[in-house]
């Protein structure tokens, strides 16, 4: 069941580490957007 | 600001996953002979799903842009390889960890896997060309994903064709899915949600893409 649970949270790691990455990208773009 | 499109697939992605997560590991059956540690199928197959398509939209996207010369699908191709090598990072994650508990090793230099792993370093070169030539290298780029992408019915095939650690397709083969009804409806609803995440990264990345881009044609 550990195998399991290790893979289970990597998965959800992985995708909420890239959706911040995201979030992240779009907040940087918008304060460029206003320095403009 | 997220909204239209992106925010609804971002919604619905954001309760899909969760709830074939949920019942991947909660209300699916346990497997006769792997016992426990085939509930990783639940979320390695879904991340090969959406891999593979995410590729499948930059090979489209790629050709059409050698095809046409038109920005945005060089934007749609470079979003779509990153949403596909973060998927495809997933898939090489999980296959280890199932791979340890049902084979005894947690890596082999089967064809299957090696195919897999080759596709990974393709399209990080391909990410890493993006980065670094900017848009003169937009054509490097496209020409790089299209050979890349020849990869993927290697490794499809790859397990059909060699002998391999790996097991031949339980799904998406010609004389249908092998799984019994309850844990193919699960499987199809994991494989949904991934493909609801995929869509949603790849439409938020597009439109980053293309804002940045229309930024950067505004700055002198």
């Amino acid at each position: 069941m550990s195998y399991v649970v290790a893979a289970y949270a990597l998965t959800v790691a992985v995708l909420a580490l890239y959706a911040l990455s995201i979030w992240r990208r779009q907040r940087a773009l918008a304060r460029r957007r206003d320095r403009l | 600001m997220i909204r239209g499109v992106a925010l609804m697939l971002l919604v619905l992605a954001a309760i899909a996953v969760p709830v074939g997560l949920a019942l991947a590991l909660f209300v699916a059956p346990v497997e006769a002979f792997q016992g426990e540690p085939y509930r990783i199928l639940y979320i390695h197959v879904p991340s090969v799903v959406a891999a593979y398509l995410a590729f499948a939209v930059t090979f489209v996207a790629s050709v059409a842009y050698l095809v046409t010369r038109r920005r945005r699908f060089d934007h749609l191709a470079g979003a779509a390889a990153e949403v596909g090598e973060v998927f495809l990072t997933l898939v090489l994650l999980t296959g280890p960890i199932w791979g340890k508990p049902v084979w005894g090793v947690w890596w082999t230099w089967d064809a299957r896997l090696t195919t897999a792993l080759i596709l990974w370093f393709i399209f990080a070169g391909y990410l890493m060309l993006r980065a670094w030539s900017g848009p003169q290298g937009a054509r490097a780029a496209a020409v790089v994903a299209i050979v890349g992408f020849l990869d993927i019915p290697l490794i499809h095939w790859s397990a059909i064709l060699l002998r391999t650690l790996h097991p031949r397709p339980t799904v998406f083969r010609p004389e249908g899915p092998a799984l019994p009804p309850a844990m193919l409806v699960i499987l199809l609803v994991n494989i949904a949600a991934f493909l609801l995440a995929c869509a949603a990264f790849v439409t938020l990345r597009l439109r980053q893409e293309t804002a940045r881009d229309a930024l950067a044609q505004t700055v002198p």
